[in-house]
């Protein structure tokens, strides 16, 4: 059985792509659309695989990451997906790629210009946990009422004497919708802001799309007395050495003996083969 | 005999939405679109090419000039849904902006939906970008380049703050158009559009207040295309 290109019909290729102008003409807001059925389950990339087949084309080298990792399950099936329906290159080198979808990481290596970043986002409200109601967000975010949020940051430093939250950590794009950047961790958030790189960010089961355009201010929520920190380690990559990237603590034995390493596995392995050279 | 549409339909829509979606992500930057379909008048091919991308039996089009041609060759190859009014438009094309109707007249979207707004396709004389400087004023180029420089960090400046025009987007402003900021333009875009009527650039900035809600435009000229996204500002002069 053959499929069109890249999966999906061209009808829903359009609404996606009409979806997605829409989405970076407001940076930030949730564009609804008419999420597909895809063939894998809501929760396994199904928003960044429909904003990945509405983009690509023949020209095009794709990289997708899982946990900043290109050997992970979702992220080799949904490789090899997209190079048995469209044919198109895969690679695992972040430099190569002229399409990375990723599902909670941002490459440690610097994006460029003609790169476009596809996010797979679970929930793409950043108030749904504050307020259970959709019709409620919408209103809020049309007078841009994030007192909420607020508040639970707030919240945060009563209790643990910190902002406490440590990854899908809320932003403010261009000064004016509250975003969800996705899982991320938020020693990621600050390669949000000004990027070269256009991002799209997909949720299939919520059926929303969004956008950061490149060189758009993101500003992670924060206050004056308790400025907006990354995560830091006092481990290094113990296989690379990097002290820079974002680190994974990984159980390698019944002994529960314990090791760091970057969780950007082409990063990582980059470094490695440097060394080596 | 009725004209052809994209000879490869799948491919050459794809390409030409990378294009559009680049455009819209780095505005005010002109860029070329990869396919020009066979276009009946007054449409031109570059605006061809964005209506058989984007718009479909779901898409609610406005043509400012419903020529019988026209018409039946839109109707024929996209399908796409003619409406009266440019009111209930969610795509609007204009094939002369010397007389087309206020912006103001075109969907703005809603409070809640922002999204559910016109994107108007404009077909302008021509579209200049940061050359129609040098070609106008030699020092142009020069003023502007330091003006960059001095730009960092790349905060976009208000665009309430007056009297910080420099040359070139004088020059360009003079021949509609001027230099540009906001989300997608890392730290000024300058581009003339010729063309558009005298008063198309203050009825934009009015729309500025209701921001999120907007229209968002795309320019075509020749083979190039040039968005506006309602976020991005012109620097006054």
């Amino acid at each position: 059985m053959t499929y069109n290109f890249a999966f999906l019909d061209e009808d829903t290729k359009r609404m996606l792509r009409r979806a997605l102008l829409k989405a970076v003409a407001i940076p930030g807001y949730q564009v609804p659309f008419g999420s597909r059925e895809m063939p894998l389950p809501y929760g396994w990339g199904t928003g960044g695989i429909q904003v990945t087949a509405a983009l690509l084309g023949p020209d095009d080298v794709l990289k997708v990451i899982d946990q900043g990792a290109d050997d992970t399950t979702n992220a080799v099936n949904i490789r090899r997906f997209f190079s048995r329906v469209a044919a198109v290159a895969t690679t695992e080198h972040t430099a190569e790629a002229t399409l990375i979808q990723t599902r909670h990481r941002i490459p440690e290596t610097s994006l460029r210009e003609d790169q476009i970043l596809v996010f797979q986002v679970p929930e793409p409200e950043p108030l749904r946990t504050l307020e259970p109601r959709e019709a409620e967000t919408r209103t809020l975010h049309a007078l841009a009422d994030y007192g909420l949020m607020h508040v639970k940051l707030y919240e945060d430093i009563a209790q643990y004497g910190h902002i406490a939250t440590s990854y899908d950590y809320p932003v403010l794009v261009d000064g004016r919708f509250l975003t969800s950047p996705s899982p991320i961790p938020k020693f990621d958030n600050p390669k949000l802001d000004r990027s070269p790189a256009l991002m799209l960010f997909g949720a299939g089961r919520e059926k929303r799309l969004y956008a950061i355009p490149p060189y758009t201010h993101v500003e992670s929520l924060a206050f004056d007395d308790h400025p907006f920190e990354i995560q830091r380690w006092e481990h290094q990559c113990e296989l690379c050495g990097s002290g820079e990237s974002y680190l994974d603590e990984v159980i390698v034995d019944d002994r529960g003996t314990r090791m760091f390493v970057c969780s950007d596995t082409d990063f990582c392995s980059g470094r490695r083969a440097e060394a080596q050279a | 005999m009725m004209l052809a549409a994209f000879a490869d339909p799948v491919f050459d829509s794809q390409r030409t939405f990378r294009a559009l979606l680049q455009a819209m992500a780095r505005p005010a930057a002109p860029r070329a679109l990869p396919v020009l379909p066979p276009s009946p008048a007054p449409i031109a091919p570059a605006a061809m090419a964005i209506v058989l991308t984007l718009c479909d039996a779901t898409t609610s089009v406005w043509l400012q000039q419903p020529e019988d041609e026209a018409v039946h060759h839109v109707r024929f190859h996209a399908g796409l849904k003619l409406v009266e009014q440019p009111q209930q438009a969610d795509f609007a094309l204009i094939t002369d902006p010397m007389s087309m109707p206020p912006l103001e007249a075109f969907a703005l979207g809603a409070p809640r939906y922002p999204d559910r707004s016109a994107s108007v396709i404009v077909q302008a004389t021509a579209i200049h970008s940061l050359p129609c400087v040098q070609a106008e004023a030699g020092r142009g180029v020069h003023v502007l380049a330091s003006a960059q420089d001095g730009a960092t960090p790349p905060q976009p400046p208000p665009a309430s703050r007056g009297g910080s025009t420099f040359a070139g987007a004088d020059i360009c402003a003079s021949r509609g158009g001027g230099t540009f900021v906001g989300p997608g333009i890392r730290d000024t875009q300058t581009v003339a559009i010729d063309g558009l009527p005298a008063d198309f650039w203050h009825q934009r900035a009015a729309l500025a207040a209701q921001l999120p809600l907007g229209i968002d435009l795309f320019f075509v000229a020749g083979q190039h295309v040039l968005a506006l996204p309602r976020t991005t500002r012109l620097l006054e002069g």
